[in-house]
């Protein structure tokens, strides 16, 4: 995979692919006019970029970092930035406190290695009392978090830019769908003309694993969480990299991974961190939701 | 044995993923049974005229729905 | 995580993020209440030298949200014309009195005779409410009521879906319960009796009306005595039972296959049809009311799969019945629908139809043989074929709006179960063909 950006004809579609947000990224346009499909991949490339580059977390040059690093002081934000706070919110609350972006700072004591080393009970304690989106003070145009605390677009960004590449495929060129995959979390534009649905492979979700899935999709969006290489192993006991928020504690026995097809590729996203945060309540969360899915357990025991 | 379990498993996750090996479709396939014309019960109005005239000219009632007739026609 | 609430995540998610981008879903979420959903129309249905019917049906969808959907419904219909009462038809002129006993009417040599009586008007109601119950659980109810000059009905229903498999596969279950009530113009008249006659032969031909309506005086009162010792209405109760299972076999095919048990008791006769009593040369000796038993049990098997074209849908169904009157019923039907253009479409309809005759069917009955315990002359209840041709043509407007308009050709062949003929009636046409054409015109809103 190349981090700059390629664009090859392939069997009655054309792709572009490049290297972004950790992920390998294809976009499939299903169309052989080389000149549309690459003013149109070139695009959505950039937004790709775009996205990455304001809500990275690893940056020092984008709204993050200064929200981050502001020490209590009020941070001027654009309307984007609202919305996906807006959308933090509504997540927050509606999986009652279980999903929150303030909660990566915990990821400080914990490495996930597949070791058997547990954080220290006490670093956690400190580490609890910088965390909770109810501490967070934003409206329209600005926010002010504590000091200290950390905010962390790592689980709404990626779907975001995927499905905000798809719409803007759409506005582009109405006629002709479009299938962007940025590292499995996918969206389609419309439905293809001459082909009931798009074949793409994406990494098997067993990291023992090293073919790939084929998957179909017509239109909506798929996106996959999970921790298969990222887990703690202790007593018998596994511990996912999925952090309960309120205790500062793995969830545990969460699946390995949750695939969920919805809407758009944000909204199948979302479903599947909450059914991550379930435990082992995983599989029960989706059925009640009525989305398609598909947990894999690992039984590494 | 454990092996085998988590083999059995992956398999059966990846047939569905693929979406070929059960009877019936993956949501984001629903896009043509989704549409109005599709639906079973598509120009409602016009099949239940249809029954009150075969209600009130043949035997046979009902079939698609319940047989009853709810008028003095037959 | 435990979630203390059961609230749908997956639908508020669906809406918060179609916020966020800012875009029209192809599936926003239905959480919200619509608006009022009309679809209405109106239908023509004429048969040649027999019945014609207006309808008009009004119906009314709202979503209240969430799936929870009413639905109501008004329907009229106003039916003038004459329909054939099961008398044969022979080479001299007969005279019938009319149901009500007030007058009566000739009817031509060598024509079926029909009663042109018919004028009624009826107006029906129905309500039906749809929800959803728990995951993969939806449920509805409905009532309906109907009434016309001398009929009345009332009806309840209730049904339980249910969807496995992704919602790939359903279940459903339903019954209704129907009370009917009749009141019969002049009267319940006792099954198999003769129909009684004048004992002046001062009957009318065309515009009796005004006459005999001022004639009681002239009647004898025997005559008057069977009218009024008759009983003035009768009722019937019909339990139905439907199992059905919906199966979507893939992107575009979808299959439903019903199962429906119909029950009726009670008074199931046509108080208005008669049958001719023939001598053995096929001369009519006596008229007499029809009798039909008072239980029916129909089982009916419903098939039916829609697929999804590039540019169309075909739809096929087929339907047997069978009850224990010994009919027995196939129905073959199909609809295929071509787009044309942006917004319209063209659809061919075809539609066949056989039944056998109830044991009890007779053209008529032999004066020199008991009389059967039920008998009954009705086309309806004989052996028949019948077809529909159609075409509809649709079109939706750029404001949402939709309108279609469908012409039909209806033409049903009854034919002779095996009934031997005595002379006289060999040269009748005992077994009348009848051509109806149906206009209707739709639009909704």
């Amino acid at each position: 995979m190349p981090v700059e950006l390629t664009i090859e004809q392939k069997n009655g579609h054309i792709a572009g692919r490049f290297f972004a947000m950790a992920s390998d990224c294809e976009i499939l346009v299903d169309s052989t006019d080389k000149r549309i499909a690459g003013q149109i991949i070139e695009s959505l490339y950039t937004e790709c970029l775009r996205i990455e580059k304001k809500y990275s977390r690893y940056r020092t040059d984008n709204i993050v970092y200064q929200i981050n690093h502001a020490q209590s002081a009020r941070v001027d934000i654009d309307t984007e930035t609202y919305q996906l706070l807006n959308l933090a919110k509504t997540c927050y609350e509606l999986s009652e406190g279980y999903f929150d972006i303030t909660s990566g700072i915990l990821g400080k004591v914990w490495s996930f290695d597949g070791s058997d080393c547990l954080a220290d009970k006490k670093d956690v304690e400190e580490l609890l009392s910088l965390v909770g989106f109810s501490k967070l003070n934003f409206d329209q145009t600005s926010i002010t978090i504590p000091a200290g605390m950390a905010l962390d677009f790592g689980g709404i960004a990626k779907e975001y830019a995927v499905d905000r590449c798809a719409n803007k495929a759409l506005a582009l060129a109405p006629e002709i769908s479009v299938l962007v995959n940025y590292g499995g979390d996918i969206a389609v534009s419309r439905p293809r003309l001459h082909s009931a649905y798009w074949q793409v492979g994406v990494a098997h979700p067993d990291p023992q694993k090293d073919t790939d899935v084929l998957v179909q999709i017509a239109q909506g969006g798929l996106a996959t969480s999970g921790d298969a290489n990222r887990f703690l192993l202790k007593d018998g006991v596994r511990y996912s990299h999925v952090l309960d928020p309120k205790t500062g504690q793995p969830i545990i026995d969460a699946p390995a991974s949750v695939t969920v097809a919805g809407d758009n590729c944000t909204q199948a996203g979302l479903l599947s961190t909450m059914a991550l945060l379930q435990g082992k309540n995983a599989e029960r969360f989706l059925v009640e939701q009525t989305v398609k899915h598909w947990c894999i357990r690992l039984s590494h025991l | 044995m454990k092996n085998k379990m988590k083999l059995a498993l992956i398999t059966i996750v990846v047939s569905q993923v693929v979406g070929c090996a059960s009877l019936g479709v993956q949501p984001w396939e629903r896009d043509l049974l989704a549409k109005e014309e599709m639906a079973l019960n598509a120009e409602g109005v016009d099949l239940s005229l249809d029954d009150h005239i075969y209600f009130s000219k043949e035997a046979t009632s009902g079939g698609r729905g319940f047989a009853g007739g709810g008028c003095g026609c037959n | 995580m435990q979630l203390t609430k059961k609230t749908n995540i997956a639908a508020q998610l669906a809406t918060a993020t179609c916020v966020l981008l800012g875009s029209a879903q192809t599936h926003a979420a239905p959480t919200t209440s619509g608006e009022w959903q009309f679809d209405t129309a109106i239908l023509y249905y004429g048969e040649t030298d027999r019945v014609s019917l207006v309808e008009g049906v009004v119906s009314a969808t709202k979503d209240f949200g969430d799936d929870h959907i009413f639905n109501g419904k008004i329907t009229y219909d106003g039916l003038t014309g004459a329909s054939a009462t099961g008398a044969v038809a022979q080479d001299a002129v007969q005279t019938f009195s009319r149901p009500s006993g007030k007058g009566g009417y000739q009817v031509a040599a060598n024509t079926t005779p029909l009663d042109d009586t018919f004028r009624d008007s009826r107006v029906q109601l129905n309500a039906n409410w749809a929800q959803p119950f728990s995951s993969g659980i939806a449920g509805g109810v409905g009532v309906h009521i109907s009434k016309e000059y001398d009929y009345f009905s009332a009806g309840l229903n209730g049904n339980l879906s249910f969807d496995f498999n992704q919602k790939n596969t359903t279940l459903s279950v339903g019954s209704s319960f129907q009370y009917d009530q009749i009141d019969p113009v002049g009267g319940k008249p006792i099954g198999l009796s003769s129909m009684p006659m004048r004992p002046y032969s001062d009957y009318d031909d065309d515009d009796e009306q005004s006459e005999s309506e001022n004639s009681d005086e002239f009647y004898d009162s025997a005559f008057t005595t069977q009218y009024q010792s008759r009983e003035k209405s009768a009722d019937k109760n019909t339990l139905d039972v439907l199992v059905g299972l919906t199966q979507v076999l893939n992107r575009r095919t979808i299959m439903q296959v019903n199962y429906g048990l119909s029950v009726a008791d009670g008074y199931l006769n046509d108080p208005y049809k008669l049958l001719s009593v023939v001598d053995t040369t096929g001369v009519t000796q006596d008229i007499v009311f029809e009798e039909r038993p008072d239980t029916r049990t129909k089982h009916n098997i419903f098939w039916q799969t829609k697929y999804a074209m590039n540019n169309g849908v075909v739809d096929v169904s087929y339907r047997y019945m069978q009850d224990d009157w010994d009919i027995k019923s196939h129905t073959v039907e199909s609809r295929l629908r071509f787009n044309v253009g942006e917004s319209g479409y063209l659809q061919p309809h075809f539609r066949y139809y056989r039944q056998g005759a109830a044991e009890f069917y007779r053209p008529f009955l032999l004066a020199n043989e008991a009389l059967p315990e039920y008998a009954s002359a009705d086309y309806r209840l004989g052996e028949m074929t019948a077809y529909t041709l159609g075409i509809k043509y649709g079109q939706k407007r750029a404001n949402g709006d939709a309108w279609a308009v469908r012409l039909e050709y209806y033409q049903q062949n009854p034919q002779n179960a095996g009934f031997a003929e005595p002379e006289a009636l060999q040269q009748q046409d005992l077994y009348p063909s009848i051509k109806a054409m149906v206009l209707q015109f739709n639009y909704s809103f």
